[in-house]
């Protein structure tokens, strides 16, 4: 059964191609995360799915039944916007009970009582239930909004971006939670990030949008391995993937048609005893890992340092590519072929 | 984004200390020459005419008779004033006419700013001709409207026994009608500006309210008693407080319309005063009256201020 499909939708506004031919289908129980930098139509992509915005060709599919021109009540999604679009003036509580008086929902007052009660203690903040929205820090608020959406049992969820303005601790927590509510309740969720980690961790598949278009859709391992195109594995992985023209730094390996060669900068070894001879530009310490950005034969590289390496800026030093997990592309920028498969 | 406030704050304490060199002034000082002229003119205009009138109040003093002595008289004034029955009935007429006043323009304004906000085409336009009765001036406004009140030939008795079948209607000339004709000018003139504020305040509710609202399958009842409301509330008392204020101490549109009759029904709280002080020339007893109007619009607008600010938070 699918939770949500897309067929063939363009969403243009004025001039700005938005949405271009998307395709894309969610299974029920999936979750789903939509990647892309900041324009890509990621928020574009969720509205039409909720019935915010009409493609202007194409069809829409919420739990099997094509809703393309039915208003937003009619899909029962939940969405969570980018902004908390919370009621101003309004406690926590009244709130997080709005969706569950709505009409053809109503609830008694004991039950919407109890529902709220869990939603908040799982949201940590159910000590702020009696709290007016405006007197909330950011994060509170945030977690209200989500926690809006988490009180009813919809056919999708719909998240764009709903962790982006919490502090990294309870951004990890959240995570955590979310992945376990959706597994407990079997939920269907459509989540938009620009956080390759977010995406990584909290997906069944990734979608990876480029401008309106999708570019690859995959589950989080395939999509970091077998990137389908260059843009793709840009989108995957921190420090980004180095492009290198295939036939320097010995990468010569590769299928006959290689234009470009990825490298994860996992894969390249410093302080090798054998190899091509580089400098180190700048090291970047990052606790728990480092980065050191390097040079050779003028071409510069990123790479992680392996635990108890230690560098300088200004070094010099030997490195080592293991070309067995290269990923090849064509001159179009296209996944040819990538060591980790073969 | 600190370091570049830390700089900038940096760059102006630098500018600010050559500045100070420069003229050999410190910041207190320059800011004392900068409020200076506004606190005299206050002080002229404002605060001594006040106090002036406070001195007054307590005294036999006439404005027409300079020669006279002037004779402090203790709180007379005060206790003839408190224990007229013409008082009473002046303020009760300027209250009627505040509270109706301003029920009609929030519920008409209200409504108009709502409609407008639909942004139907044309919207501007209306806009602009809905917001012309604001900017006439009340004399000319006044004046027109006795036409428009004439009984015989007026459009407004034509127009309301059209519909109604109630004969010719004399607005200004009947002791029942009278304050309403005044009530009716008020509304239409000032209306726009309550609309034009909630407006402002409609204006400000961002998209994806509503929208989040419509996906709780919110109907429009809710949708304006948890988003609209609050959110236009603010600026609604905020154009009450204004024109309560204005019509508390409405003056002009009255005196051209009704000059405070038939009788005294319309006379209102500030026409009665000018009676008092520049037509029978008692100076003392106006001020008293004057002193005890001022305090009665601090008091309540102190009170709707403290209202407003709890509304706001
Ligand atoms: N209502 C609108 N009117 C005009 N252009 C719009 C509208 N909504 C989106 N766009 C345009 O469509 C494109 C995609 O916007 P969208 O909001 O979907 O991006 P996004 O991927 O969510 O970006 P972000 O990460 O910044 O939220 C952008 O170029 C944007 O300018
Ligand atoms: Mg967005």
């Amino acid at each position: 059964m699918a939770g949500a499909v897309l067929e063939n939708v363009f969403k243009t506004f004025g001039e700005t191609v938005a949405v271009e031919n998307l395709s894309l289908s969610v299974d029920h129980g999936e979750f789903l995360v939509l990647l892309g930098p900041t324009g890509a139509g990621k928020t574009t992509t969720l509205r039409l799915l909720a019935g915010l915005e009409l493609p202007d060709s194409g069809k829409v599919l919420v739990a099997d039944a094509d809703v393309t021109a039915l208003p937003p009540a009619a899909r029962d999604v939940a969405f969570v916007f980018q902004q908390y679009s919370l009621y101003p003036h309004y406690t926590v509580f009244e709130n997080l009970a709005f969706p569950l008086r709505a009409p053809g929902r109503r609830l008694d007052a004991e039950s919407i009582r109890k529902r709220v009660g869990e939603i908040a203690e799982m949201l940590r903040i159910g000590h702020k239930l009696n709290d007016k929205v405006t007197q909330l820090s950011g994060g509170e608020m945030q977690r209200v909004s989500i926690g809006r959406a988490l009180v009813r049992k919809p056919n999708l969820f719909l998240m764009d971006e709903p962790l982006s303005s919490l502090d990294a601790k309870l951004r990890e927590d959240l995570r955590v939670e979310l992945k376990r509510i959706q597994r407990d309740l079997d939920a269907t969720i459509v989540y938009v990030t620009h956080d390759q980690l977010e995406a990584m961790t909290l997906a069944d598949r990734i979608g990876i949008l480029q401008e309106g278009r999708l570019v690859q859709i995959d589950t989080p391992r395939v999509a970091y391995e077998r990137p389908a195109t260059v843009y793709a594995a840009q989108r995957l992985g921190s420090p980004q993937i180095n492009i290198v023209d295939t036939g320097k730094l010995g990468l010569e390996d590769g299928p006959p048609n290689a234009a470009t060669t990825g490298i994860r900068p996992e894969d390249i070894t410093v302080d090798a005893d054998q190899g091509e001879e580089a400098e180190i530009v700048a090291v970047e310490h990052r606790g728990d890992e480092t980065i050191a950005l390097i040079e050779v034969d003028g071409i510069r590289l990123h790479a992680l340092l392996d635990a108890g390496i230690s560098m300088e800026a200004g070094q010099r030093t030997r490195i080592a590519i293991r070309s067995e997990y290269a990923i090849w592309f064509d001159s179009q920028s296209r996944l040819i072929g990538s060591g980790a498969t073969g | 984004m600190p370091d570049e406030a830390q700089r900038a704050r940096r760059a102006l304490t630098v500018s600010n200390r050559i500045a100070s060199k420069l003229r050999g002034l410190s910041d207190t000082a320059i800011a004392w020459i900068f409020i200076g002229p506004t606190i005299l003119l206050l002080l002229a205009i404002n605060i001594f005419p006040l106090l002036w009138t406070i001195y007054l109040s307590f005294t036999n003093y006439r404005a027409n008779q300079p020669g006279r002595p002037v004779r402090w008289i203790g709180t007379r004034n005060y206790e003839r004033l408190l224990g007229s029955e013409d008082i009473w009935g002046y303020l009760q007429a300027t209250a009627h006419f505040v509270i109706w006043t301003m029920i009609f323009q929030i519920v008409i304004g209200f409504g108009l700013a709502l409609l407008i906000n639909r942004n139907f085409r044309g919207a501007s336009f209306w806009t602009t001709i809905i917001l012309i009765p604001m900017m006439l001036s009340p004399a000319v406004v006044g004046t027109f409207w006795t036409y428009i009140y004439q009984p015989q030939t007026g459009i407004f008795s034509y127009i309301v026994d059209f519909f109604a079948g109630t004969g010719a209607l004399d607005m200004i000339g009947s002791v029942a009608l009278a304050p309403w004709s005044i009530i009716i000018v008020d509304t239409w003139m000032w209306t726009p500006y309550i609309m034009l504020l909630c407006l402002a305040g409609l204006r400000s509710i961002p998209d994806y309210l509503y929208e989040a609202a419509e996906i709780d399958r919110a109907n429009a009842l809710q949708r304006f008693w948890y988003i609209t409301l609050p959110r236009v509330l603010p600026f609604l008392m905020l154009a009450v407080l204004f024109r309560g204020i204005e019509n508390f101490k409405m003056f002009d549109l009255v005196v051209e319309l009704t000059s405070g009759g038939p009788g005294s029904t319309t006379e209102l709280a500030s026409i009665n005063l000018k009676r008092e002080a520049f037509e029978k020339w008692r100076t003392g007893y106006s001020s008293a009256f004057a002193i005890i109007l001022f305090v009665t619009i601090f008091g309540l607008g102190n009170i709707y201020v403290k209202v407003l600010n709890k509304v706001k938070s």
